[in-house]
């Protein structure tokens, strides 16, 4: 890698000896110097960390005849940026994908700039938040486009792709490093259940315990009916805030959305109506004494009165135009 | 009646087959009549899109015959490919609709193939409700099983695809399921090649209909393997389990559209994979039999573990080399549930394979979604061999309704199933009072009659018991009601024999009612209205549903003055009754694939896409061509001969399933396709806003399907307080007003704008320069050398000729939309 791109610098300088004068020699000269530096750097590192000052001479000054992906950050945990580091291995992977594509050379760059090490970088560009993504084109000035949309695209590598090949058509495919988080914890988890299995052999009642299985299965059902994985997929927030007021609220206000916190409640009155109807049900089995079954079927009876009720008013509230209540409205 | 009655209590089993059949022949007459809203409403027409396909399908078998059916090549669809509509459907809906007209017109009862497809889902939910009853009869007892069949008959989650008119493969499909369960359960019961054979066939009805039997196929070898897995094998699993599997392996493969799926793909591997097991597990409990125990032990492990690593190493190696092929698209964004999002729009942008939130929950099963939990908590307490399979299937059609809103269809039957073990166990304690007097509630008098019929079962046992009973119902039995409500005292002892058979001696039975007496009567009214009422909540939800959600048959749309009166917009039959008139036989309509089963089935014109969505790079010209300007679009137009675009434009009357609305998903697709072309980002502001007004991007505004949509609309003034041009669906005023065509001419728009047809121009004779001919150079050309140029003179007041300009109105439209460009530059 080295060796062709001194020849090719050497080639350059010789040629430019050859034939013009001085002047712009030194100019083409700072420009070779420049990409030589970079990529060294990028040979190094992907990503070129950048201080403030080396930002002005790399990326702001002109002449260049290289594009620069900068990505602005505050990586320094006392910044209590969370959404920062998130970024940072999106961002890294985005370089590395480029690193090893077909269409790396030595016209585009990655580099980014911590707040820490350059606060006046921030505030020359009017940041005022971070992590943002910035493109600066070799040729030209920068144009709107050029400021990546971190609200609308989010920070994901392929949306962050797309966006570098729309400003500079270069097309990079995006190969993720396979994740062995999720296979390690898997085998983590099964080592861990077979180890228990193994040292608790001579006890394995509770794999006939028909309570366990019995929860176990209630408890994925309720996860179900209560839209977890709707919020799974869809990742909505734990509760709104009204930005107006200030007043936080729950439950969403139509039958289309929903809050975490408002399918966390669903599942509670789920489950305190099914134990309403368990409870019913064991008021009637002989082997309890009278006044613990009366006990337990008056409580199954107001489980299941007033749970019921709560849940259709949360429902109406969702759902505009539900004429019917039970007990509350 | 009376005289039934009387005999009836002579003989309490007879009795209970009484309640029972009648509450199952109401269950069906409820579960019909309830299915009837849009029927009474509109009229009887097929609902939707996919009905209409299927509908189309039924007409051609019942006008040609099966065999022409099944090697339909249908040249009207996905122009220019077309479709071999034999081998890429289910055709068990069709045969049953075709045959049930055959038989009813053999019978001199002439019905239209239409009413028959119309009214195919409610007959079919009085099957699946009586099935239902059988299938947890197996699992439970009589009382619960009459609860199930009453909840499916009314629960909204399978009326949402079943009322009149929804003439699709899921209304036979529901029936076909809980069948074949009931059939597999009992095979699992009785151990006899006669039940499991049954199953196989009834499965074999399920492939014909349905492309849910791959849950059935995974469903029943998971059972058998957890059975396996909990020590409960035995030769009933086995013999019931290799007959099913064979038969209904060999079965499914005679439907053309699975052909060898079942041993090519992952989805089939699951049962494949347990038959093989169990062979093993037979083979080595021969083994254990001749061999000591030591030895056995070690030669167990040893080889139950060389046969799954085998097993699975040989599924791995088989899929990598090709002659397996992987889970499906389909089913794989099933598990990896961002898949689909990512690499899938097509299957994204259908609204039914969204994840269900909550509130669909409880807008579907209602009470039932929170009570089924307890009958399985109840199923596993006692739990024996086919309760395991209730379990299973539980919660594995919990997950999969959690995933996607359409497979809500999947869990109601198991959750009616558990939620009538739910309340037939909590009920049968209270209503079984000795002191109490009954109340004789219309709603309760069903439920008791339920209640009576679990002991009903096993009633005769205890004929000294009931003669207390007898006298009352000599006295009462003229009102059937009552004569409920004094079966309903009888039951709870059958009920407590049939749960825990074996300890219901005499002595037990008299211990349960002293007791029973000391719960006090007033907390068991109260109990029992407690339930009565959430019951009767339950019945009033399901009717309201039915009526306000799933009755409207999206062809016909209705909605309603502000003093109550009702105004039908017949838009869409409108326009496609235009295009069956007006056009060629052969015209090729334009349209995006919701509406190509309708336009072929009502229009009876050639379709580029419709909703069989098999090619999707064709989707995606057909959505690069709305997403592109006109000229590029009218080269695609061109290349895939169009005669008409067909679009659907709902801001006229507020209709918001438009497609504006659906733009989006055409660009997305478009994008997948080509995505040098079409960019999604470009058709939003900068603030990155989907928006049709002025302030929307340059790029949507020039678009061919924002200029069809709103061609003229700028003209139109709906109503004094909003501006010309007021999208009523997006509220907003339209940012490019000034719309003209140049390859395009508006053929026909519906009363309400909700459907627009524009005409595809044949090209003219030659192409229109770009510009004004320069005459000035052609003179030039003719001038003689020998005069100077300066020397050229004119000609004072001459009439200028325009030349090259023709007459047709085009070239005026031309030049306006020249202005209207420019007229947008001024105003961005």
């Amino acid at each position: 890698m080295q060796l062709p791109n001194y020849l090719f610098v050497l080639c350059a300088m010789v040629l430019m000896l050859l034939c013009k004068p001085s002047a712009s020699k030194t100019k083409q000269e700072v420009l070779n110097d420049r990409v030589k530096q970079l990529m060294e750097w990028s040979s190094r590192r992907t990503v070129i960390q950048m201080t403030g000052s080396k930002f002005s001479t790399y990326v702001k000054s002109k002449p260049r005849n290289y594009s620069m992906i900068v990505m602005f950050t505050a990586l320094n945990p006392k910044r209590g940026c969370s959404v920062c580091q998130e970024a940072n291995d999106e961002f890294t992977i985005l370089a590395n994908s480029y690193r090893f594509s077909p269409s790396y050379g030595n016209s585009l760059f990655f580099a980014s700039v911590d707040f820490d090490d350059g606060p006046d970088t921030f505030q020359n560009l009017g940041l005022n938040s971070a992590p943002a993504f910035m493109h600066f084109p070799a040729k030209g000035k920068k144009k709107s486009g050029d400021t990546y949309d971190i609200q609308r695209l989010g920070y994901h590598a392929d949306n962050l792709a797309k966006w570098l090949a729309e400003r500079t058509e270069i097309v990079v495919r995006i190969f993720r490093p396979p994740n062995y988080t999720g296979t390690v914890v898997l085998v983590l988890l099964f080592s861990l259940a077979g180890g228990l299995l193994y040292v608790r052999r001579n006890s394995l009642e509770f794999l006939f315990n028909k309570n366990f299985w019995g929860s176990l299965a209630i408890f994925v059902i309720l996860a179900m009916t209560s839209g977890q994985m709707w919020n799974h997929i869809r990742g909505p927030p734990y509760y709104h805030r009204n930005p107006q007021t200030g007043s936080i609220s729950y439950i969403h206000g139509s039958s289309q959305g929903q809050l975490v916190a408002e399918t966390h409640i669903v599942m509670v009155v789920n489950a305190a109506i099914v134990a309403g109807f368990v409870l019913l049900h064991e008021a009637h089995q002989p082997k309890n004494d009278m006044s613990k079954r009366k006990v337990m079927a008056v409580a199954g009876l107001i489980l299941v009165a007033f749970f019921f009720s709560l849940l259709m008013s949360i429902f109406r509230q969702k759902y505009q135009g539900y004429p019917y209540s039970f007990l509350l409205r | 009646m009376a005289t039934v009655g009387l005999e009836a209590i002579k003989n309490p089993n007879a009795l209970t087959s009484l309640i029972t059949v009648v509450v199952l022949a109401l269950c069906c007459i409820i579960g019909f009549s309830s299915r009837l809203f849009a029927v009474i409403r509109f009229e009887s027409i097929i609902h939707e899109f996919d009905p209409w396909f299927n509908y189309r399908a039924t007409h051609r078998l019942s006008t040609f015959g099966f065999y022409d059916f099944l090697n339909w090549f249908d040249e009207r669809a996905w122009y220019p490919l077309g479709r071999i509509v034999g081998g890429t459907i289910y055709p068990g809906l069709m045969v049953t609709a075709g045959l049930m007209h055959w038989i009813l017109n053999s019978l001199h009862i002439t019905v239209h193939i239409r009413d028959v497809c119309v009214f195919l889902a409610p007959v079919f939910s009085g099957f699946t409700s009586i099935a239902t009853y059988f299938l947890t009869k197996e699992l439970w007892d009589t009382g619960a099983a009459l609860f199930a069949a009453c909840f499916i008959a009314v629960v909204p989650g399978y009326i949402s695809r079943s009322v009149a008119g929804s003439y699709d493969n899921e209304g036979v499909a529901i029936f076909a399921l809980q069948f074949t369960y009931f059939l597999w359960i009992k095979a699992l019961k009785t151990g006899s090649v006669f039940w499991a054979a049954c199953t196989a066939l009834s499965y074999f009805y399920m492939v014909s209909a349905w492309g849910g039997y791959v849950f059935i196929i995974n469903l029943i070898p998971l059972h058998v393997f957890v059975l396996l897995l909990m020590q409960r094998f035995s030769r009933r699993v086995y013999v019931a389990y290799t007959t099913f599997f064979i038969l209904g392996l060999l079965c499914s493969m005679q439907i053309p559209f699975v052909g060898f799926q079942p041993i090519r793909t992952s989805e089939h591997m699951a049962s494949a994979g347990v038959f093989l097991l169990l062979q093993v597990y037979c083979f080595l409990d021969y083994i254990r039999s001749k061999t000591s125990k030591a030895q056995f032990r070690s030669l167990f492990f040893f080889t139950i573990l060389v046969i799954c690593g085998g097993l699975f190493l040989g599924v791995v190696v088989l899929t990598w080399a090709g002659y397996i092929a992987p889970w499906s698209g389909r089913f794989y964004s099933l598990w990896d549930t961002g898949y689909a999002k990512i690499h899938i729009p097509i299957i994204a942008s259908v609204s039914e394979h969204q994840p269900t939130t909550w509130s669909s929950f409880f807008f579907d099963l209602h009470i039932l979604s929170c009570t089924f939990p307890a009958g399985l908590w109840f199923c596993v307490q006692k739990i024996n061999d086919e309760r395991v399979f209730v379990v299973l299937y539980a919660v594995f059609a919990a997950y999969f309704a959690g995933v996607m809103v359409r497979l809500m269809l999947t869990l109601t039957p198991v959750v009616c199933i558990l939620a009538g073990i739910t309340f037939s166990n909590t009920l049968s304690h209270f209503i079984k009072d000795d002191d109490t007097p009954v109340k004789s509630k219309k709603e309760g008098s069903k439920k008791k009659g339920t209640k009576s019929s679990d002991n009903g079962e096993y009633a005769p046992i205890q004929n000294e018991d009931s003669d207390g009973g007898e006298e009352d119902h000599h006295q009462e039995n003229q009102h059937g009601k009552a004569l409920y409500d004094k079966a309903g005292k009888t039951s709870h002892k059958g009920s407590k024999k049939a749960l825990s058979p074996g300890t219901g001696t005499g002595a037990a039975y008299k211990k349960n009612k002293q007791e029973n007496i000391g719960l006090g009567a007033n907390l068991k009214g109260l109990a029992l209205m407690s339930m009565l009422l959430i019951l009767m909540l339950f019945v009033v939800h399901c009717t309201w549903v039915t009526s306000n959600a799933y009755s409207s048959p999206s062809v016909v749309l209705a909605s309603y003055n502000n003093d109550g009166s009702r105004v039908i917009l017949d838009d869409f039959r409108e326009a496609y009754h235009w295009l069956r008139q007006n056009t060629h036989d052969r015209a090729r309509v334009m349209s995006w694939w919701d509406y190509g089963y309708q336009i072929a089935g009502m229009a009876n014109r050639t379709t580029l896409v419709d909703n069989n969505t098999w090619n999707n790079s064709h989707i995606a010209l057909v959505g690069k061509a709305m997403a592109s300007t006109e000229e590029k679009s009218i080269e695609i137009m061109r290349m895939l001969d169009v005669d008409y675009v067909l679009i659907i434009f709902g801001g006229m009357i507020g209709y918001s399933g438009d497609d504006i609305n659906k733009f989006l998903w055409m660009v997305r697709i478009a994008e997948g396709e080509h995505p040098q072309d079409i960019k999604e980002s470009k058709y939003f502001t900068p603030n990155g806003e989907f928006r049709v007004d002025r302030e929307g991007s340059p790029t949507l505004l020039n678009c061919l399907m924002y200029k069809m949509s709103y061609y003229r609309f700028g003209e139109l003034q709906l109503d004094f307080r909003s501006p010309p041009g007021f999208d009523r669906t997006r509220n907003a005023e339209i940012g490019n007003k000034d719309i003209s065509f140049e390859h395009l001419e508006e053929a026909f728009t519906s009363e309400h704008w909700l459907v627009r047809i524009y005409k595809v121009l044949k090209p003219a004779n030659r192409k229109p320069l770009g510009h004004p001919l320069k005459s000035k150079r052609y003179k030039q050309k003719y001038i003689s050398r020998k005069t100077n140029k300066k020397k050229r003179g004119h000609i004072k007041n001459k009439y200028s000729v325009k030349k090259g300009l023709r007459t047709r109105p085009l070239s005026a439209s031309k030049s306006a939309g020249r202005r209207s460009r420019t007229g947008t530059k001024r105003s961005l």
